[in-house]
């Protein structure tokens, strides 16, 4: 998840290193728009090979960085 | 240098890298704002491949770039008709299709020696990304949404006609039965392809960023490729 955030935000290693779970994310980092947005989920599934349904994208999965690693983490088990 | 070509609706510019004579490769980019995260990439991958004898196109399309067309008046078969104008305008060099993402599905209409493409897509599979960037947008954009909107679409700033969207579904790549086709990916995409590159995807990051070594890779297997071609 770190790696997917460096890759597609251009944040640096120690930056993303940092990030704890409740690190807020959506309308924290400026770099987070919606196209990120879009780019993070795409490349999520890419690496964990999982298919995220457009319903599924809200406000909460994004919220912080422990909330997406869960959203993450539940669909990869899934 | 900058140039320009005449299609049936216009004239485009369309910049120019390399030599005068020999083999040229004519650049399509992906859709919209995938462009401008690609553009600097591709550029630099035409100096290189300048510096290596070998010339390069890279056209607006109608509606892009510098062109007076509305972005919102833009069809699919607009650019396509343009790409064949564009890779006319390059004369009788012998000319080979460079495609990119969405811009896989515009080089149709040409007739190159031969055609590579870099992380080739599906209509359907540039529909999907718009959905999700509706989504990610909160703009709540389902399929029904998307198609049945009478008014353009905005895509990332874009704004991009109803019927451009409605254009893509079941395109596909074009593979020309006896016309050398080589694909390349990146990263992590499982798709079949003939080389796989361990690199970031310059479209899905969130800023346009430089990034020789990729731009480098990228000229070098081009290179490799039309001199197999040529060969």
């Amino acid at each position: 998840m770190r790696g997917v955030l460096a890759d597609v935000l251009g944040l640096s290693a120690e930056r993303v290193a940092a990030f704890e779970a409740d690190t807020p994310l959506f309308g924290a980092l400026p770099e987070l728009d919606s196209m990120a947005v879009a780019g993070v989920l795409t490349e999520l599934e890419d690496r964990l090979d999982i298919l995220i349904e457009d319903d599924e994208v809200d406000g909460e999965m994004l919220e912080t960085f422990g909330q997406l690693v869960a959203f993450a983490d539940a669909k990869a088990r899934a | 240098m900058i140039d320009y070509y005449d299609w049936p609706g216009g004239r485009e510019a369309m910049l120019r890298f390399g030599p005068a004579h020999g083999p040229v490769v004519l650049v399509a980019l992906p859709f919209w704002e995938e462009a401008n995260r690609m553009r600097g990439v591709a550029v630099a991958m035409l100096r290189r491949l300048a510096e290596r004898g070998i010339g390069g196109a890279l056209p607006d399309w109608p509606g892009t770039g510098e062109s007076l067309v509305p972005t919102e008046q833009a069809s699919i078969m607009q650019w396509r008709d343009a790409h064949q104008a564009a890779a006319e305008a390059l004369g009788d060099r012998r000319s080979y299709a460079v495609s990119i993402r969405g811009g896989t599905l515009i080089d149709t209409f040409a007739l190159p020696a031969g055609r590579w493409h870099l992380a080739p897509m599906t209509g359907e599979a540039v529909l999907r990304d718009v959905i999700r960037l509706r989504a990610a947008a909160g703009l709540r954009g389902d399929e029904h949404g998307v198609f049945g909107a009478e008014s353009p679409v905005r895509i990332a700033g874009n704004r991009v006609s109803p019927h451009f969207l409605a254009g893509l579904a079941g395109l596909l790549p074009f593979d020309q039965d006896g016309t050398p086709r080589r694909v390349v990916r990146l990263g992590h995409d499982r798709a079949a392809a003939d080389r796989l590159i361990d690199a970031v995807p310059p479209w899905r990051r969130a800023e346009p960023q430089d990034d020789p070594t990729l731009a480098a890779l990228l000229a070098d297997d081009i290179a490799e490729w039309i001199a197999s071609c040529e060969g």
